[in-house]
């Protein structure tokens, strides 16, 4: 249950409160802003090698190389009216990556040489508006491919140049270092990608030993995740066999407000394509936990990718040819005036909203301006609360997505309603699109759920979840055209843990027979009215075949009772008796949460959510702080009716 | 228990086990996937199509292809 101030506990339990429920439309999707790109130029450039950065004063600093030369660009004060097609020519360079680089003033471009192998840096003070002479950093021995460079704000520069299939790194504290390889080991390298936070994380694509295209991150240590002047090993974001014809390349990396990445997907098979992609990592995630959204594609032919730049409100994607705009500020709409119901239904199996608001004065006719947050999409947080002594309080609680609305009329009354879902329906509208598998031993059912939330947007956290999440590795897969949602619930079935939501983000959490009441109803907060009952299990004896080990597990006093009723799981994962023995116990407890039932009616608890333990107490029942599991829970909110209401409804279980 | 369509993309006649595209993946394929003895290592063609089993929706392992054709 959600922590609530004492004045609005106070006020819940007062039989004469007065309702507040606080509504906001935002332009978010699972918390992260949905950026909203408008082309700015859309000019005749060659697609090639190219890179932008904005450095302090916010002007946007640009660079392509094109048919052996290197120009430059600098736009102060972009915006639409903003003349994107004057370069400057910098140098003779090879066909080959170029960087920038910039913090506060100071901006830094690399490129390769007309012998394919010097790497030269030029370097700006005054925000890009000039730069200095070409300083050598390096000659590689071969041919270098592609560059990326990340600046710290103690002056530290990291370059990163690929050779083959090898990345070298060479760092700047005040002169530069020698270059040394990396640990990793690649086949080719299509693209890189660097920037500092933290660390310089970096991202790289190319292929394997086998052949097979894939990007993946990795880091060169700053000694946050990973030790000075080290490299991570690789972590794959996306992957393609070898011979499927698809590769991957150019990717770009920034932290604008999370970390945001674009790659280019190229297929060569019939209906070939060269599409870039953008991802992004939920905002709390950490680059080493390599957490990103599914990549989304963008409407645009590019074998070189979208370079990324941002300031302190708007973020960029550039091409040598296009210049994209879209502003890093979430608008969002507070709805709560307006609000004539509310109705939200909760399950285990997800969550509905039904929003009503007043359009008697046709104010939400028009949905543009500040209420195009009011999209297919955006996101409905509501928080229900009271009006106390201190003013209306709320409790920030679950978050919905708009899935679509509808105008009525009646009699002269108007609204609009919208119609919205949890989180659930983002897992279930994230559908695989390859055959994802991992090996028994390779990631943790916790690793496996954060994956499977961060592709659909979501945090994912743990509210006390049993050492099975953590301990169990089991072989996995996702197969193509399955759900998020599906494969959760596969996950979830073979640990005793469930996930509830609070807004964006997903909690696990072992739901146990001992854990102590969060709740009282029937003494000082009311119960309006109560059903209690007992139903029988669907299962009271649980068979487990495991590679090897065969366990039982019984409800004995249900047996006795009623005679043994079998579930048979069979999971190859099992292969030692304790792991069967989890997986038993782990059964019968969702069996034993479903074997009770009923529900009550109460006043609005503020704090209330899916899988609290609630004690009740209900003379006319028999009950006399009666432990049940919430399994549950709908909110009914009228203002406009003939008669206010606002109560919730909690579906019970066994604890 | 869930049965798929896939083409095969590589067979190991030592393992007895074979590469499977399963339809709707379209660049990346499943390794390691068991195959049925009584299907002759000969008729393990590369790009003919395959049927398979998965007893577990969840394990890879639990898997079998069971037919090729094509």
């Amino acid at each position: 249950m959600r922590t609530l101030p004492s004045a609005l506990l106070a006020a819940q339990k007062s039989v004469s409160a007065i309702p507040y429920v606080k509504v906001e439309i935002a332009d978010r999707i699972g918390g992260i802003r949905r950026l909203d790109w408008q082309r700015l130029y859309s000019g005749g450039e060659t697609d090639s090698y190219h890179a932008a950065t904005m450095p302090g004063d916010g002007s946007l600093i640009r660079c392509r190389v094109d048919s052996g030369s290197l120009y430059r660009q600098r736009v102060t004060s972009p915006g639409p009216g903003s003349n994107f097609s004057n370069w400057t020519f910098v140098d003779a360079a090879a066909n080959a990556g170029v960087a920038l680089a910039s913090r506060a003033a100071q901006v830094l471009l690399f490129y390769v040489g007309t012998n394919g192998k010097t790497i030269y840096v030029r370097e700006s003070s005054n925000y890009g508006a000039t730069f200095g002479s070409a300083t050598a950093i390096t000659t590689a021995a071969t041919a270098v491919g592609w560059l990326a460079a990340g600046l710290k704000a103690d002056n530290t520069v990291l370059l990163i140049y690929s050779v083959g299939g090898t990345v070298y790194a060479v760092k700047r504290s005040g002169t530069w270092g020698s270059p040394a390889a990396w640990t990793n080991s690649l086949a080719s390298v299509s693209g890189l990608a660097c920037q500092y936070e933290a660390d310089f994380d970096v991202v790289v694509s190319g292929s394997d030993a086998l052949g097979a295209y894939k990007v993946w991150t990795c880091i060169y240590g700053d000694g946050y995740s990973q030790a000075v002047g080290t490299w991570s090993p690789l972590r794959e974001v996306v992957t393609a066999s070898a011979g499927s014809n698809m590769e991957f390349r150019a990717p770009f990396l920034a932290y604008p407000d999370v970390f945001r990445l674009t790659f280019v997907e190229k297929y060569t098979g019939s209906e070939s394509y060269s599409r870039p992609c953008f991802s992004f990592s939920p905002a709390t995630a950490d680059y080493v936990n390599n957490l990103w959204r599914e990549p989304v594609p963008m409407n645009l032919a590019s074998d070189y990718g979208l370079a990324i730049a941002y300031g302190t409100s708007d973020m960029w994607l550039t091409t040598p040819s296009g210049v994209w705009q879209a502003s890093l500020t979430t608008p969002a709409l507070d709805v709560t005036a307006d609000v004539l119901e509310l109705t939200i239904e909760t399950d285990p199996n997800g969550g509905r909203l039904r929003l009503v608001l007043r359009n008697d004065d046709g104010r939400y006719l028009d949905l543009s301006g500040e209420k195009a947050v009011i999209k297919a999409g955006g996101e409905v947080r509501v928080s229900p609360g009271y009006q106390t002594a201190s003013g209306p309080l709320a409790s920030s609680g679950p978050a919905y997505w708009i899935e679509g609305w509808e105008y009525t009329s009646d009699e002269g009354k108007a609204t609009l309603v919208l119609h919205a879902r949890d989180a659930w329906q983002l897992l279930e509208g994230w559908r695989s699109r390859r055959q994802y598998a991992w090996a028994q031993g390779e990631k943790n059912v916790f690793q496996l759920l954060s994956l499977i939330m961060a592709r659909a947007s979501l945090e994912f956290s743990s509210a006390g979840s049993s050492s099975v999440v953590t301990d169990l590795y089991p072989s996995f897969t996702i197969q193509p055209g399955e759900s998020g949602a599906i494969a959760v619930r596969r996950l979830l079935a073979v640990v005793p843990d469930v996930i509830f939501f609070r807004g964006h983000f997903a909690y696990i959490k072992n739901p146990q027979a001992s854990e102590a009441s969060d709740y009282s109803y029937g003494t000082d907060h009311a119960i309006l009215r109560g059903r209690y009952g007992s139903q029988r299990p669907q299962a009271n004896r649980v068979q487990v075949f495991g590679d090897g080990p065969f366990v039982e597990a019984f409800g004995w006093d249900e047996v006795d009772d009623a005679y043994d009723r079998v579930r048979q799981v069979h999971d190859l994962n099992l292969n030692t008796v304790a792991r069967a023995r989890d997986r038993a116990d782990a059964e019968m407890r969702h069996q034993e949460i479903a074997s009770s039932g009923g529900e009550i009616v109460v006043p609005m608890n503020c704090g209330q959510e899916l899988y609290d333990v609630i004690s009740i107490t209900d003379e006319s029942a028999g009950l006399t702080n009666a432990q049940r599991r919430v399994v549950g829970l709908s909110m009914r909110y009228s203002a406009g009716g003939r008669v206010a209401v606002y109560e919730q409804r909690l579906l019970l279980g066994a604890v | 228990m869930n049965v798929r369509k896939g083409t095969v993309k590589g067979f190991n006649a030592g393992s007895y086990t074979a590469t499977v595209q399963v339809a709707g993946s379209l660049a990346v394929w499943l390794a390691d996937v068991p195959v049925a003895r009584n299907i002759g290592a000969a008729e393990m063609v590369v790009g003919r199509r395959c049927a398979l089993i998965f007893f577990s929706e969840s394990d890879p392992r639990d898997a079998l292809v069971v037919g090729v054709y094509t």
